[in-house]
């Protein structure tokens, strides 16, 4: 039975998905195993989105239904039952830098690390420098990830690596670039540690740098 | 073309007729396919001209003869065969109260840089509205939400009601309800700026050609791709992908449509101005975006007709290939041969010259990222193995990835443009 669900999540039969959902959770199926399905499924898709078997409106979809899957779970789920979190592999700190308001491909990252274990801080578009480093310190991240479409982001990317290590946060975390106009030419020039072509690229070095990998 | 009776050698030997008039030729031969003297080199400078001056790049959009001296001086600095400054301005869209984009001094600090601030301005349940007309929905629902200046045109009656002849203009009063008659006064207050836009654009190719380069623009009227029109002003990244799966047929109609009319602009627009290309910047459509199965029913079926229809007409589709096409490289080596011109981004132009180089101009083959970080010796290799293997047999014109180099090193670009003068010689 709970084996329809993750099918039905993943092969984008959104109608499917959630009347399964739904009569499981009236059928009084425990409501976290109604999520764990759900869990699964983004495995799958992420995992398909790797090897280049799923796409951008599948990760869409799949993060659509989840949300919507979760919406209807949660009255169903006590309180204690809620409380217990996940395991996290670690924490990844990510945001397009200052000047740069492109989400697209920073929003795929944030997926893709969060349905690979990590827990994702996601501090938006056109992220002023002093943030990233706050946000470091506050969160206790390993992994940075820089985002930008245009070559104005160059600049600030450096400034912010910069700036983690006049923090004295550069040995602690490793820090990634991507986006648009970003290659290994940059990430010479604003001294970051990677650059990821794209979000399967941004996983595999985050779980690299963990030792997940 | 310069003024005639100046026989003045302005540069490499040469008078500025001259140097526009085997700029130009070599643009074109290289455009269809043919190998011209050498390897021509087009620049587009972008911010990179604020830079140059040391002035803000609000200041570049906003004083306009300080941006035209600079693009001179960037043209005689670096002796492109085909030169432009900084995309748009910042105007329009004030005036307009526009939501769909962020200028320099206008939705960004004075250093920003244009970009599109993307909205799901049309909703999923609009898409019946939007099928059965257009018009009326583009002017009186779609412009409304998209700029604020505009929000009157709600309160207009159905557009069809034109169609009403005599009766219908007593419903004229309507129009000079004062929320109606301020999104008019913008309007015309925007369309004046663009007019005057266009009157710079003239007048600053004029001043270009008197220094000997040609006023070649292969980009000509500005296009999309259906499903890239849909996306992009419409319903945005996360909603046109959703309707791949919960409403195909409708974005299929819907691309239909935005096909038909663009196509009608572009063909108007050629025939009036005698300019025979059409840009068309692709978007959502390279590998990285969607599955081939999507790409062959969403993408690719409406982009290959609309550049089929485009060259029957006579014009030549000018295509920004932006991010990774390596995948669907078979696909472009179908068009007709020499008939469209292809800008590629990010895909690997080697790969690129071996599958296509027969069927399009290839434009591109500089990263703006090397220009950026360098070092020299690195930027001296590349360039001249860009020459020797995407250069072959012509077809090729050496560009940036794209048309926006600031932060680049002008040292660099000097570099990479001598040494394409050097080793692009046939």
């Amino acid at each position: 039975m709970s084996e329809n669900l993750v099918q039905a999540i993943t092969e984008m039969r959104e109608t499917d998905a959630l009347r399964i959902a739904e009569e499981q959770l009236e059928g009084a199926r425990s409501p976290l195993e109604v999520l764990d399905d759900c869990r699964q499924a983004m495995e799958i898709v992420g995992e398909r989105f790797e090897e280049g078997q799923c796409f951008v409106p599948e990760l869409i979809m799949a993060g659509e239904l989840l949300s919507r899957i979760s919406e209807k779970a949660k009255p169903y789920i006590r309180e204690e039952e809620g409380d217990q979190e996940a395991e996290h592999l670690a924490t990844v700190v990510i945001g397009t830098v200052e000047g740069d308001i492109h989400d697209i491909g920073k929003d795929l990252v944030v997926f893709m690390l969060s349905v690979n274990g990590f827990d994702v801080v996601d501090l938006g578009v056109d992220v002023p420098v002093a943030e990233f480093v706050e946000a470091v310190k506050d969160s206790g991240a390993s992994v940075v990830g820089l985002s930008g479409f245009l070559t104005l982001a160059y600049d600030p990317m450096k400034a912010t690596v910069e700036a983690l290590a006049d923090a004295g946060l550069r040995d602690q975390v490793k820090v990634m670039i991507g986006g648009g106009q970003v290659d290994n030419h940059i990430r010479d020039y604003t001294g970051a540690d990677a650059y990821g072509r794209d979000a399967q690229a941004a996983v595999k070095l985050a779980k690299q740098w963990v030792g997940a990998a | 073309m310069a003024e005639s009776g100046n026989n003045e050698v302005i540069h490499d030997g040469k008078t500025a007729e001259q140097l526009c008039e085997e700029r130009t030729k070599r643009i074109l031969d290289a455009s269809q396919l043919k190998e011209p003297d050498r390897i021509p080199i087009q620049l587009r400078t972008g911010y990179l001209l604020a830079e140059m001056g040391d002035i803000s790049n609000q200041e570049l959009h906003e004083n306009h003869e300080r941006a035209q001296e600079l693009l001179e001086e960037a043209a005689l600095t670096f002796q492109p065969d085909t030169i432009s400054g900084v995309f748009g301005g910042p105007g329009p869209s004030k005036v307009l109260g526009d939501r769909m984009t962020k200028w320099p001094g206008y939705g960004l600090g004075p250093n920003g840089s244009f970009q599109f601030d993307e909205h799901e301005f049309m909703k999923a349940e609009d898409y019946d509205d939007f099928l059965a007309d257009p018009a009326d929905w583009a002017i009186r629902v779609y412009t409304p939400r998209a700029f604020e200046a505009l929000e009157g045109l709600a309160t207009l009656p159905p557009l069809g009601m034109w169609l009403y002849g005599y009766y219908n203009t007593m419903n004229y009063g309507t129009l000079l309800a004062p929320p109606v008659q301020s999104a008019f006064e913008a309007i015309a207050k925007a369309a004046q700026l663009v007019v005057e836009s266009q009157q710079r654009g003239a007048e600053s190719a004029k001043r270009l050609a008197k220094l000997g380069f040609p006023p070649v623009s292969l980009l000509g009227c500005l296009i999309e791709a259906p499903f890239d029109f849909m996306s992009d002003t419409l319903r945005g990244m996360r909603g046109i992908m959703l309707d791949i799966y919960r409403r195909p047929d409708k974005l299929l109609a819907a691309e239909e449509k935005v096909l038909e009319f663009q196509l009608q602009h572009a063909i108007n627009f050629s025939k009036a101005t005698g300019v025979k290309y059409a840009g068309i910047p692709l978007h959502r459509g390279s590998d990285a975006f969607m599955s081939l199965e999507q790409f062959e029913t969403f993408y690719w079926p409406q982009l290959k007709e609309m550049m089929l229809r485009l060259v029957e007409e006579g014009i030549t589709p000018f295509v920004l290939y932006e991010g990774h096409w390596e995948k669907r490289l078979d696909y472009l080596s179908d068009l007709p041969k020499g008939k469209t011109i292809g800008w590629f981004q990010a895909s690997d132009i080697f790969e690129v010259k071996k599958a296509v180089g027969d069927t399009m101009c290839i434009v591109g083959g500089m990263p703006v990222s090397m220009l950026t970080s360098g070092p020299a010796e690195r930027v001296l290799n590349y360039t001249k193995r860009v020459c020797e293997e995407v250069g072959d047999d012509g077809g090729f014109i050496m560009s940036t990835s794209i048309g926006e180099l600031q932060g680049c090193d002008p040292e660099l670009i000097k570099l990479w443009i001598d040494t394409t003068k050097e080793f692009g010689v046939y």
